[in-house]
């Protein structure tokens, strides 16, 4: 059976829209992926030495047992973050005779095919062998690499359930973040605790007593189990699932009123991101960067270089349009049709869009303000990228989004459906980010950093003045993609 | 009212839709038949600027409609759930419809009132939004907001797939009256062949992307059809 869904799920790779992409996407991905795991490699043959160099004056065995649980934090803070949840469209296997516990399985068991699962091993296990076999002896390092093992497939399921529970509620996803968060500042900078003795405490007894290496293949097993279990119980169509429906009361949103048309598609945007559980998990996303700044801003008035909040700054005002916008139109493609049929010019339509992100990105703007308490700088910067965000960053999103007709199902619910928040989807974001170094670089390098945000600021506040041009440009753009688009979001 | 000139589409080859010229006049009542795959939906889709026809034009009121908008203003049309906004209730899509074309809420309201017949009960302040009702009363809620437009030119694609006995029958009382009445140009497509012999004047029927017949509906046509469509 296993064979038969890869099969399927190789023809539904090749056979999608946008195939082309999908594999330079890939390609790009695997280079990546490649070189990571070579640096990943050179670390670990150098671990002792790296080791006795940071923790010098530490047995480096003592470092070592101290490094692994802090690894594994982050690397669930990444897992979360990239790692992919296996795909498997499982509506059309439902009513087949086929066992629920091979669907379960073979989506549980797919998911270990990621890089995350690989990296630990080439991490540790070279200086498992260099140091930890030669210091003590086979059996130890055996119980190490074991420990390993129970732990990274213990973090695997443990990100998977996650995201699978957060795909259904957002909040979800914030508050275990917060959680790890919390973790890494309770260790690093309240020092309440040590995660480094923590983690000795076990890998310390390990070194004594090979035998409680079974403790993390229990975890292991457990955690396999409940994310088995979990998927198994949720193999059902979202509507037999769900069988109690609030009633649903229609909502308006008045100060809409005066930006006529293009201000009642807003609000039906806003209806759609409220009321479907992908675009609302975006939005969840955009509000957990809000808390970005506190991670690269760290006491007011020691700001050295502008670099950290002119990323930050455009990060939090735009993270909506970058979100939410690399997706567009896609969101409405089950009603395109519509939309396109209607009286309803397309100038309106992209006006719309505008609109809608100047919105959000104000509101992310006026709830940043209080970070001006690491510096008005901060401030000034912030707003300068907010402008960039509004003119130039919205224009490439919107361009883009005439180029894609890759349809997303709303009406199909998320419990199945995790396309949308991975590694891909950030490198797809990856020139936006870069743009606004471009400029500003050469200017900072020059020593004139005044004279760079400057020029930022007067592009973005360049391209929001002649929007009524740039609309008139997407107006024309979008007509000449609009059969491609329309018919892609046909495409089931 | 409507000219269609040397429309062909092909998709892969194969010739879907291939219509020399057709010709639609102002408060004709048009419905449209023939099996899967003749090629109606598509040529709807042509029709509504939907999809770029390899060759050929429609032309609506005197102007083209590939990249004109124009035609928006008068034309109403319901080909499928796809156009629906499925998130929103159907009060809110109604109210969105109809400030499209500068009518007032209170406006609206006074429409679907008269509607409560067609509705059934079973559409407004039910507290659930599009994408959760049946498919019947989906089609239900994108028919009203093409009457609720007070169109010239009606295009519905299979109104009566899906939707009750009663519903139907009031369906067809409708589309009679705004045709007759209003004067509104109707084009149609079903797979019933008494429905639509009874509520439409003229015939097309499609074969392989062609329209074969073109005929005057009488009380012979619904034979005809019957004899066209029985398979020896």
């Amino acid at each position: 059976m296993t064979k038969t869904f890869l099969q399927h799920e190789l023809k539904s790779f090749w056979r999608a829209r946008n195939t082309g992409k999908n594999v330079a996407v890939k390609i790009i991905m695997g280079v990546l992926i490649l070189y990571l795991l070579l640096c990943a490699l050179g670390v670990g043959f150098f671990l002792d030495k790296i080791l006795a160099h940071v923790f010098s004056g530490q047995d480096v065995v003592i470092a070592f047992c101290g490094i692994i649980l802090i690894y594994y934090i982050f690397d669930l803070i990444l897992r979360m973050q990239l790692q992919e949840l296996p795909t498997l469209k499982v509506q059309p296997y439902l009513q087949l005779p086929i066992k629920r516990n091979s669907l379960a399985r073979y989506l549980a068991a797919t998911s270990l095919i990621s890089a995350f699962n690989l990296v630990p091993f080439i991490l540790f296990v070279p200086f498992i062998i260099k140091v930890i076999a030669v210091h003590f002896n086979g059996a130890v390092a055996c119980s190490f690499i074991i420990s390993i093992f129970g732990i990274t497939i213990f973090n695997n399921y443990l990100a998977l359930y996650i995201k699978r529970k957060a795909n259904l509620n957002g909040w979800i996803f914030l508050i275990a973040t917060g959680i790890l968060v919390l973790i890494c500042l309770g260790d690093f900078l309240w020092h309440i605790y040590s995660i480094r003795s923590i983690s000795y405490v076990f890998f310390g007894h390990l070194i004594h007593y090979p035998v409680l290496a079974l403790l993390p293949i229990l975890i292991a097993m457990g955690m396999f189990y409940i994310n088995f279990f979990y998927l198994k119980a949720n193999l059902y169509l979202e509507e037999l699932s769900s069988k109690k429906t609030l009633y649903k009361s229609s909502t308006e949103y008045p100060f809409l009123n005066k930006f006529g048309i293009a201000g009642d598609l807003v609000a039906n945007e806003i209806k759609l991101i409220l009321r479907n559980k992908r675009p609302n998990s975006a939005i969840k996303m955009s509000l957990l960067f809000l808390l970005y700044g506190l991670i690269f801003y760290k006491k007011p008035g020691m700001m050295h270089s502008d670099y950290p909040a002119i990323f930050v700054g455009m990060f939090m005002t735009g993270i909506f349009i970058i979100n939410y916008g690399q997706f567009m139109f896609s969101w409405q493609a089950s009603h395109f049709d519509g939309l396109l049929a209607n009286k309803l010019n397309v100038a309106e339509f992209i006006k719309g869009k505008y609109l809608l992100f100047t919105l959000v990105s104000t509101l992310a703007f006026i709830l940043t303000i209080p970070y001006a308490y690491f510096g008005w700088r901060i401030l000034l910067i912030h707003f300068v990228m907010y402008l960039w965000n509004l003119g130039v960053n919205t224009t490439i999103i919107l361009y883009f989004a005439n180029r894609n007709s890759k349809r997303i199902d709303l009406s199909k619910g998320a419990a199945f459906n995790w396309e949308g928040v991975g590694a891909t989807q950030w490198l797809i974001s990856l020139p936006l980010l870069i743009t606004p170094f471009v400029i500003y670089i050469p200017f900072s390098l020059l020593n004139f950093p005044n004279l760079g945000l400057a020029v930022l600021g007067a592009t973005g506040l360049g391209a929001i003045l002649i929007r009524g041009i740039l609309i008139k440009k997407l107006e024309a753009d979008f007509y000449a993609h609009k059969y491609t688009i329309s018919e892609g979001f046909r495409n089931k | 009212m409507i000219e269609i000139q040397n429309i062909k589409k092909t998709y892969n080859g194969i010739l879907v839709v291939d219509v020399p010229r057709l010709e639609i006049k102002k408060g004709e009542s048009i419905g449209l038949v023939g099996n899967n795959g003749a090629g109606k939906t598509t040529l709807f889709r042509i029709m509504l600027d939907l999809i770029r026809p390899d060759q050929g034009e429609v032309i609506s009121n005197g102007e083209v409609v590939a990249g004109h908008e124009n035609w928006k203003n008068y034309t109403a049309s319901y080909l499928d759930e796809g156009f629906l906004i499925d998130y929103l209730t159907p009060e809110e899509y109604f109210y969105f419809i109809g400030g499209l074309h500068q009518q007032t809420k209170a406006h609206v309201d006074d429409f679907l009132a008269s509607l409560t017949d067609f509705f059934n009960g079973e559409i407004l302040k039910k507290g659930k939004y599009i994408r959760n009702l049946s498919k019947g009363n989906q089609s239900k809620v994108g028919i009203a907001s093409c009457l609720m437009q007070q169109p010239q030119l009606l295009m519905l694609d299979e109104p009566f797939a899906n939707i009750d006995p009663s519903t139907q029958i009031r369906l067809k009382n409708l589309l009679k009256s705004i045709n007759k009445v209003q004067g509104v140009t109707t084009l149609i497509s079903s797979h019933d062949l008494n429905h639509i012999t009874d509520v439409c004047d003229r015939i097309l029927l499609m074969e392989k992307g062609k329209i074969i017949k073109d005929i005057a509906t009488s009380s012979s046509t619904l034979g005809e059809l019957e004899d066209y469509f029985a398979v020896g």
